[in-house]
């Protein structure tokens, strides 16, 4: 564990680590492999500003010398996710930079994931499942019929070990926040957004909320409800004043809302994305945002649903005429609900706006 | 009854890192393809090695320096192997920008495909009726795949992966136990696969698939015998005038 310096300090970091041991090296050879690959591929986000951005949050959170060794790659993928391997390779998921708001809970996640690299959590936890595992299998085979229960608690083992290493790295980025002068009750307001989230996804799909379940045997983390709680706690005593960076945040992400948007609505979960368009929507609705709804209610199309549709896509055109994704699902609604000639009007101003759509042929043809 | 519990309980935990059964080798080459030995110029993507010990659970524990030898040692056999068949081997380099993308994206529908060919063509167990009848190998990675090759005049790609997990001394005494107590326990883990893809068509020609290698990857010996077994009814191979050499 880390060991506490002078308040408002961390300690010094050794940085251009190498690794020592055989199976440290084993682990890093393994992840540079997976960083080869993932490196090139379709899925990873290339753009400069966005990953400069990133990498600049990270270093302010964890400071220079830590972020140094530390290599970012944003994967398109709308879950709320992120990975840390030993080797100093990052993944960030585009889910999780939808649904954080601010600088704060940026650098929250972004340390997170940095206090697992710093505290070697791959290697130890490795290490202790081979032996747990090693354990049981000699208990299976010496030990008869009373083995069960001997092997039950050490596969358990594993995974309470890895819940253990999840909270060292909540504390670990906790206090990362406490020195870098982040809000670090932003980190417990991310993880009640993300349990409500959870508990809409749930309903829409005539399903139990889990909220207050107990943790379960193979959970490698502990439950929303637990993270939240521990680190409001721990941010209990933090003087006022402290920074969110909710601006910059707001404007280094405003060139990918459509795209991230555009994703979520892939997910097929209506009530957890009309629950986070709200979410998003706290500071007003954007032409981006209601356009997004009127496809949520458009892509379910119920009948009802698409005079909801109709309506959330005529509110973004009022706000941008020239937004013509919405004029296209305007269109699309109105003639699915029957009212033909407004539709087609919608449609034929779409096709002015992009006449060289992708799908231009096929909507000609509803025009016709 | 003791024994039977102990043999369900040993096979939980071993099925928890299990290694597959089957002990197969299986090769095809694509229906009227001819490669005329010493005619090839073929590109060499970058292997695809593994190799690490089989923990007592069963669990894969990399090792870096095994795998650096491997490495060395099956890239030298390899060059050795296919001068002795009079082809022309390019090792594919590592390419800057988009060119990246495609060859990884590539190498990922290589693996993709080949996976597919093993598990629904060659070994029994989920085989499609149609991939059953004989003479059938009709496989491609589509015509796309020649812009791997623009630059280098290379006319055939030539893809190997290997895996290799060494039992730990701890898992051959789990072995030796567990077969006092008859249960089966396996130890050790060595698997490849090597394909030919026709750069101007993009079809797979030629796959040849081995669950359990034979040859010691971490020495010259044992890469060059491995690399035999991977390259085994390459097309345009002589016929052999050895004996068929055993499996380990």
């Amino acid at each position: 564990m880390l060991a506490v310096a002078t308040p408002g300090e961390l300690p010094p970091y050794a940085g251009a680590y190498q690794p020592q041991t055989k199976d440290e090296r084993g682990l890093w050879m393994q992840s540079d492999e997976e960083e080869r690959i993932v490196r090139d591929s379709a899925f990873v986000i290339r753009d400069a500003a966005l990953n400069a951005y990133l990498r600049d949050v990270l270093c302010r959170a964890v400071g220079t010398a830590r972020c140094e060794g530390v290599r970012i790659h944003i994967v398109r993928d709308a879950a709320f996710n992120a990975n840390m391997s030993p080797n100093g390779f990052m993944r960030v998921f585009t889910g999780a930079l939808l649904r954080i708001r601010d600088e704060a809970e940026l650098a929250s996640m972004l340390g997170h994931e940095f206090a697992h690299f710093e505290l070697r959590h791959t290697l130890v936890g490795f290490k202790q499942e081979r032996h747990a595992h090693n354990l049981a299998i000699w208990a299976g085979l010496l030990g008869g019929g009373s083995a069960i229960g001997v092997q039950l608690a050490l596969i358990g083992s594993t995974y309470e070990f890895s819940r253990a290493q999840e909270t060292e790295a909540d504390m670990l980025s906790s206090r990362f926040l406490e020195v870098a002068g982040f809000d670090r009750q932003c980190a417990a307001d991310l993880w009640q957004r993300i349990a409500d989230e959870t508990d809409e996804t749930a309903r829409g799909r005539r399903q139990r909320s889990q909220r207050y379940d107990p943790v379960g045997f193979l959970a490698t983390h502990p439950t929303n409800l637990t993270r939240m709680r521990y680190l409001a706690a721990a941010a209990a005593d933090q003087p006022s004043g402290r920074r969110t960076g909710q601006e910059a945040y707001r404007a280094a992400m405003k060139p990918w809302r459509a795209l991230l948007l555009a994703d979520q609505l892939k997910r097929n979960d209506f009530a957890g994305t009309e629950y986070l368009l709200g979410q998003l929507a706290q500071d007003g609705w954007t032409e981006e945002l209601l356009f997004a709804r009127g496809e949520l209610y458009r892509l379910r199309r119920h009948p009802r649903d698409l005079v909801a549709a109709a309506r959330f896509y005529t509110d973004a055109i009022a706000l941008d005429p020239k937004h013509a994704e919405s004029q296209r699902g305007l269109g699309l609604a109105l003639l699915r609900s029957g009212e033909v000639e407004r539709g087609r009007l919608a449609l034929r101003r779409y096709l002015e706006l992009v006449p060289a759509a992708s799908d231009a042929p096929m909507l000609a043809t509803l025009l016709s | 009854m003791k024994t039977l519990l102990a043999a369900l309980a040993a096979c939980l935990i071993a099925l928890v890192h299990a290694a597959p059964a089957a002990a197969q080798e299986k090769s095809a080459v694509r229906p009227g393809f001819v490669l005329k030995p010493g005619s090839a110029n073929i590109l060499l993507l970058r292997p695809k090695i593994s190799v690490g010990a089989q923990s007592t659970a069963g669990a894969f524990e990399p090792n870096a320096d095994w795998t650096d030898q491997a490495r060395e040692n099956l890239g030298r056999a390899l060059d050795a192997a296919q001068t002795k068949l009079g082809n022309r081997v390019v090792a594919a380099g590592d390419p800057v920008g988009p060119a990246a993308r495609t060859l990884a994206e590539y190498q990922a529908l290589f693996e993709t495909v080949a996976g597919t060919v093993i598990e629904y063509q060659f070994f029994p167990g989920n085989r499609l009726p149609t991939k059953k009848r004989a003479g059938t190998f009709d496989w491609t990675l589509g015509p796309g795949v020649a812009a791997l090759a623009a630059e280098s005049g290379c006319e055939f790609a030539l893809f190997v992966i290997t895996e290799d997990q060494y039992g730990s001394t701890g898992r051959k005494v789990l072995q030796i136990f567990a077969a006092l107590a008859r249960v089966p326990i396996s130890s050790g883990v060595h698997k490849g696969y090597a394909g030919l893809i026709d750069l101007r068509t993009g079809d797979l020609v030629w796959l040849n698939v081995d669950q359990q290698m034979g040859g010691d990857v971490r020495d010259a010996e044992g890469a060059a015998k491995r690399i035999g077994q991977l390259l085994e009814d390459f097309p345009g191979r002589p016929p052999a005038v050895a004996a068929p050499e055993p499996k380990r």
